[in-house]
């Protein structure tokens, strides 16, 4: 019984032995390989709708900080005027109103 | 009577314009901080468990509603039989999408949006498919959930 | 705006007057290097910036073995903007440890330190050290393969040390061995001594600095000195960088959100090309540059309390520093703050580089 089966394994190019190796080593390896693909976790939202959104949020963001930015320089220099004008201290004997 | 100079001085005009910057710029900021350390809101379930028997004599070609969190959710049975669940809510300005059975398309009424069968956007100002649920039958019980997510029943 | 009845009731409680008084007449000296200024308000906005965000992470992260990689996966997949916050608290930190050495090196090279300063100059390096601890700590939190290997590379360095070595060692890592009880042990550090101890720090830090004023280098010393009130016109300054150091973060944060890796393995071995926080590459570099073995001696031990001795140098510069304590030229520590500059900057290079 064995023995016709061992020469028939023999007599192939492809030995039975190497293919079963072969494919032990690919059900290990193919797993693995696939974890490694899937592994990189989506630290960004991946769908393009919501990363649009988020530019666009940044975009407003920016808005945001630069209109502050003129703003405090605006006042800045509203400080400045008035300090050259020298009238930002508070006159100590000045009538009260109430 | 026409006043030669605007009794706001520049300076109360300033004051007030940064003070109201800064509050919008604040509000913003703690809002997204709120959204964050609330994770209820605007979230969705993994999951929802439903009755099988209330869906599973549909007729062909039409759709059953559930509730998908606070939303609405589609139970759908196609023509030819097959079933699939998707979110009823479309994706542009959030109204709730109808199914026309004539045309086999979703509609949005809102702002003219379609969707067909597969939940994918056709026609109309919707940016992005409608999210599709995968559904499963276990015993008695439906699970419809998010694509990706392992449901894990809670133990009677 | 004014709330003359909220004023009525403080007046009646407290007596404000010297505050108001310091407020008003506090001076910030103007010259040449006086940009220097502003990078230490722009570390504690910052360290402000990561009170907030840690505070918030704090409330989804779970600090267990099972659990810790999983429950980050969950804020940055799952939670309302958890991606942006874990992201912007991540930028947040790089940006303080480069502020502090900007800071650090700035102060060094006017020689800001000198009497009566030396205080401020060694709270600050406390901070320093308080820092770079919160960013090891924080970084083991992840617990993902990198993260590992970084604790276990650092913690080893210290065990290194002579005599004491093997007790520090232990007493991070809290046990023989990188292991669960280490995250625990870490996020003790990184959420509560940590920051209280850093709380207490800084608040020592600005109470010198307003104590002594700030300080004007002697090549700028002028009579009279030229000021400008604290009071409204830096303070405005100091708003509109803040705003850009936040606007900058920002952006890091949405446009480059750090890469999560596979989870850490304690039996696998450590991924190619693994690199630290580009604060430590400095020190790896330097311990490099030692052979395994000096006159029999082992070249590591050798090699770590070369770094403990230059850091500790650093650290005690304002008392070695005699001529520029008493107002003189002092050239030779010129030469050697330029040497620790450079250092620093050439080994980080070379670290990044390779």
């Amino acid at each position: 019984m064995k023995q016709p089966f061992l020469i028939w394994a023999k007599s192939r190019l492809i030995n039975i032995p190497r293919i079963f190796i072969a494919a032990a080593a690919w059900t290990v390896c193919l797993p693995l390989c696939a974890a490694r693909a899937t592994e990189k976790i989506a630290v960004f939202p991946n769908a393009a709708y919501d990363a649009c959104i988020i530019y666009q949020n940044l975009a407003i963001f920016w808005f945001f900080i630069i209109g502050l930015i003129v703003i405090i320089g605006m006042k800045l220099k509203e400080i400045d005027r008035i300090q050259k004008l020298g009238i930002d201290r508070d006159d100590e004997n000045a009538p009260r109103l109430d | 009577m026409k006043l030669k100079y605007s009794l706001i001085t520049r300076r109360t005009f300033l004051n007030t314009l940064f003070g109201g910057w800064l509050f919008a710029f604040f509000s913003g900021a703690f809002y997204t901080l709120m959204k964050f350390a609330f994770p209820t809101l605007g979230k969705e379930p993994d999951f929802v468990v439903l009755d099988r028997k209330d869906f599973s004599d549909i007729p062909n070609n039409s759709v059953k509603p559930f509730a998908w969190g606070g939303a609405l959710g589609l139970y759908f049975k196609k023509e030819d039989g097959s079933v699939a669940a998707l979110k009823g809510v479309c994706t542009h300005m959030e109204c709730n999408v109808a199914y026309k059975p004539e045309e086999k398309k979703f509609y949005c009424a809102c702002h003219q949006g379609w969707f067909d069968e597969t939940g994918r956007n056709i026609a109309g100002p919707p940016p992005k498919p409608l999210e599709v649920f995968d559904v499963t039958e276990d015993g008695d019980k439906l699970i419809i959930a998010r694509k990706g997510v392992k449901v894990e029943l809670p133990k009677a | 705006m004014s709330y003359p009845r909220l004023k009525n009731w403080l007046d009646e409680r407290y007596d404000l007057t010297d505050v108001k008084k310091f407020a008003k007449s506090k001076l910030i000296p103007e010259h040449r290097y006086d940009l220097l200024y502003y990078t230490g308000g722009i570390t504690l906005f910052l360290f402000v910036l990561q009170f907030i965000t840690g505070m918030l992470l704090a409330m989804y992260y779970v600090p267990h073995i099972d659990h810790a990689y999983e429950s980050i996966i969950e804020i940055v997949t799952k939670i309302n903007l958890g991606w942006f916050f874990r992201s912007l608290h991540h930028w947040g930190a790089q940006l303080t440890i480069l502020f502090l050495f900007i800071h650090l090196f700035g102060t060094l090279l006017v020689k800001a330190y000198r009497k009566p300063r030396e205080m401020v100059w060694i709270t600050g390096f406390i901070l320093l050290i308080i820092s770079i601890f919160f960013g090891l700590s924080g970084y083991l939190l992840l617990w993902d393969e990198r993260a590992f290997a970084a604790v276990r590379v650092a913690t080893g360095g210290a065990g290194a040390l002579p005599v004491f070595g093997g007790f520090i060692k232990a007493f991070l890592r809290g046990g023989m061995d990188v292991t669960g009880d280490t995250i625990v042990r870490f996020y003790a550090f990184h959420v509560s001594i940590l920051p209280l101890l850093s709380l207490l720090m800084i608040g020592l830090h600005v109470l010198l600095v307003q104590y002594h004023g700030v300080s004007v280098p002697r090549s700028e010393i002028k009579d009279p000195q030229p000021t400008v009130p604290f009071f409204p016109n830096v303070f405005y300054k100091d708003m509109i960088i803040w705003l850009i150091v936040l606007g900058v973060v920002v952006t890091l944060a949405v446009l480059a959100p750090p890469e999560i890796g596979i989870k850490a393995d304690p039996l696998a071995p450590p991924p190619a090309n693994i690199k630290p926080e580009w604060y430590f590459l400095m020190v790896l570099e330097t311990l490099k540059l030692f052979p395994g073995t000096i006159f029999g001696l082992n070249g590591e031990t050798i090699a770590i309390i070369c770094v403990v001795v230059g850091i500790s140098f650093l650290f005690l510069i304002p008392f070695f520093d005699r001529k520029a304590n008493r107002g003189e030229e002092s050239t030779v520590f010129t030469v050697i703050a330029v040497i620790y500059v450079v250092y620093f900057v050439v080994m980080t290079a070379v670290g990044f580089l390779s």
